[in-house]
């Protein structure tokens, strides 16, 4: 199989590589990147754990070509500190508790990130919704709730309980 | 989970994509968003020499309101057909219809009208891993000569699943097919075959470009229903859409439309000149739920993740709650 040419803007870096049409963006990100950030749970675009923003969108690398993301500006879990900082999203998952075995966590994180760059307020309907295609199968989803509601504008300290 | 082999081309017309086509037929599929193809791929349930990619054919993404119609084309992605003006204006059940896809980030941004339209129909002892599919032996799809989900069926009874299906169905949609040969329309009711196998009258040297829907010519009342077991994610159980015209309290038109019980679209057309002419009524959903049952009958089997009892009963509820809506009747009990 030949190899073809991939040019992406990954997490601000220019790169350049030569992949078989074969490979899913999931590949070329964790095997040639070495950014084991994005997860393969499922393999078949059920579970979310392979999230990553293409074009600032929300997409499962497990079922894009690697191809398909030639020109595109790609954005994983490690592009999301900035000068060391964790991004606000990533800090109100830790404070709220929102990460248990971790897996399913940067899916949540750019998921939610997607979500917030284009809605900074949302309501619990739409962050649900957001994240209806993310998987958790340890936190019970609340804490993940909290987190994402923690990090958006409208926020204000104590969060209301149910 | 890894794709086999093949090679990728990414055309930037039409034109192009049509030529490929036209040399490599079925063994060079259309790769729209990919969130069904990719999926197919690595359950090896194709293993094509090529795949053309739609990415860089800019004239098959866009949507136009014109006079009499609204055009989606083929490659637009999901999201702007259900943030685009026009579609919630004049049709908001497809609006409905799109948001009740799979999920956001399944394939929201990079899934396409086109794709959902052209969903492979689904089966339970179809879509499955290659080594599931090893106990099982071969089907009418996978190299076999039976079905297996109904024995002695002549052709595969999978499930036309795409959300969107009974609603251009409903409003009377017309597909654009091109070939190096020309275009051609078509209904989308006459789109599907009715054979999973085959489920498309559309030839493997063909393209799907365009989705015209006609601007309804009077106040239309609509609506679109799905029964699944997760909101999110899971495909649909059952769906259903009605598209009606209601003016100065009367049905001047009324079509409802049963999806995802077998191959094709089910169009109850017994009720649309039943309930034409009349007044909204809650009587008519007794005759609804019975052409709803009577119609899916026939049509679905045992091959999905609910039983086909549970599954006719669903489309009877669907029917009955599209039909109340539309005609803006209180729901009632089903
Ligand atoms: C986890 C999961 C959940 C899902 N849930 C749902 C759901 O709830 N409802 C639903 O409807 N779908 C669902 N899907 C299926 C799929 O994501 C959608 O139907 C989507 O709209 C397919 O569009 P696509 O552009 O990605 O299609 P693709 O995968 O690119 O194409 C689908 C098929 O159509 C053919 N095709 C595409 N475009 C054309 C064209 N222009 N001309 C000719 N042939 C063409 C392809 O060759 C392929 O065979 C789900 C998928 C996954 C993985
Ligand atoms: S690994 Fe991509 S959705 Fe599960
Ligand atoms: S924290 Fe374990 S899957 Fe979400």
């Amino acid at each position: 199989m030949k190899k073809q040419l991939l040019s992406m803007t990954v997490n601000g870096e220019e790169v350049n590589l030569a992949v078989t049409p074969n490979t899913t963006l999931l590949e070329v990100l964790r095997e040639d990147l070495g950014l084991t950030g994005v997860k393969e749970g499922c393999a078949e675009g059920v579970c979310g754990a392979c999230t990553v923003l293409m074009d600032g969108n929300p997409v499962r690398s497990c079922l894009t070509l690697a191809l398909e993301a030639g020109g595109a500006d790609i954005v994983t879990v490690e592009g999301m500190a900035t000068g060391g900082n964790l991004h606000p999203i990533q800090q109100a998952f830790i404070e709220h508790g929102a990460v248990q075995c971790g897996f399913c966590t940067p899916g949540m994180i750019l998921a939610s990130k997607a979500l917030l760059d284009r809605n900074s307020d949302p309501s619990e309907d739409e962050i649900k919704t957001a994240l209806a295609g993310n998987f958790c199968r340890c936190t019970g989803y609340r804490k993940i709730l909290e987190a994402v509601s923690a990090a958006s504008t409208g926020h204000t300290e104590p969060r209301r309980k149910e | 989970m890894r794709l086999p082999p093949f090679a990728y081309h990414a055309p930037d017309t039409l034109d192009k994509a049509l030529k490929i086509k036209a040399e490599l037929g079925a063994s060079a599929p259309i790769l729209a968003g990919g969130t069904d193809l990719l999926v197919h791929l690595k359950h090896r349930l194709a293993s094509p020499a090529a795949v053309i990619s739609l990415k860089n054919i800019r004239t098959l993404k866009g949507i136009e309101v014109g006079a009499d119609s609204l055009v989606l084309r083929a490659g637009t992605p999901l999201r702007e057909v259900a943030a685009h003006e026009g579609v919630i204006r004049n049709f908001p059940l497809l609006v409905k219809a799109v948001h009740s896809i799979g999920a956001v980030g399944i394939q929201h941004f990079r899934g396409t009208i086109g794709g959902n339209l052209c969903l492979t129909p689904r089966c339970l002892f179809y879509n499955q891993s290659l080594f599931w599919r090893t106990g099982k032996g071969q089907c009418h799809r996978t190299g076999g000569k039976d079905c297996l989900a109904l024995k002695g069926s002549e052709s595969c009874q999978a499930i036309c699943s795409g959300d969107t299906v009974p609603v251009l169905a409903a409003l009377s949609a017309q597909v654009t097919i091109a070939s190096a040969g020309g275009m051609r329309t078509a209904p989308v009711a006459e789109f599907f075959t009715g054979k999973g196998e085959s489920p498309f009258n559309m030839t493997p040297e063909e393209i799907l470009t365009e989705i015209r829907i006609p601007l309804p010519w009077g106040p239309l009342s609509s609506s679109y229903q799905r029964l699944s077991f997760r909101s999110a994610v899971d495909f649909p159980l059952i769906n259903a859409a009605v598209a009606a015209i209601l003016d100065k309290g009367k049905v001047e038109s009324f079509r409802l439309v049963i999806s995802s019980a077998g191959p094709a679209p089910v169009i109850l057309k017994e009720l649309e000149s039943a309930i034409k002419g009349q007044k909204p009524d809650p009587a008519m959903l007794q005759p609804v739920r019975e052409a709803a049952i009577k119609a899916v009958e026939g049509a679905i089997i045992e091959n999905a993740s609910a039983s086909k009892e549970y599954r006719v009963k669903l489309a009877a509820v669907a029917a009955v709650r599209a039909a109340s809506e539309a005609l803006g009747l209180e729901n009632q009990p089903s």
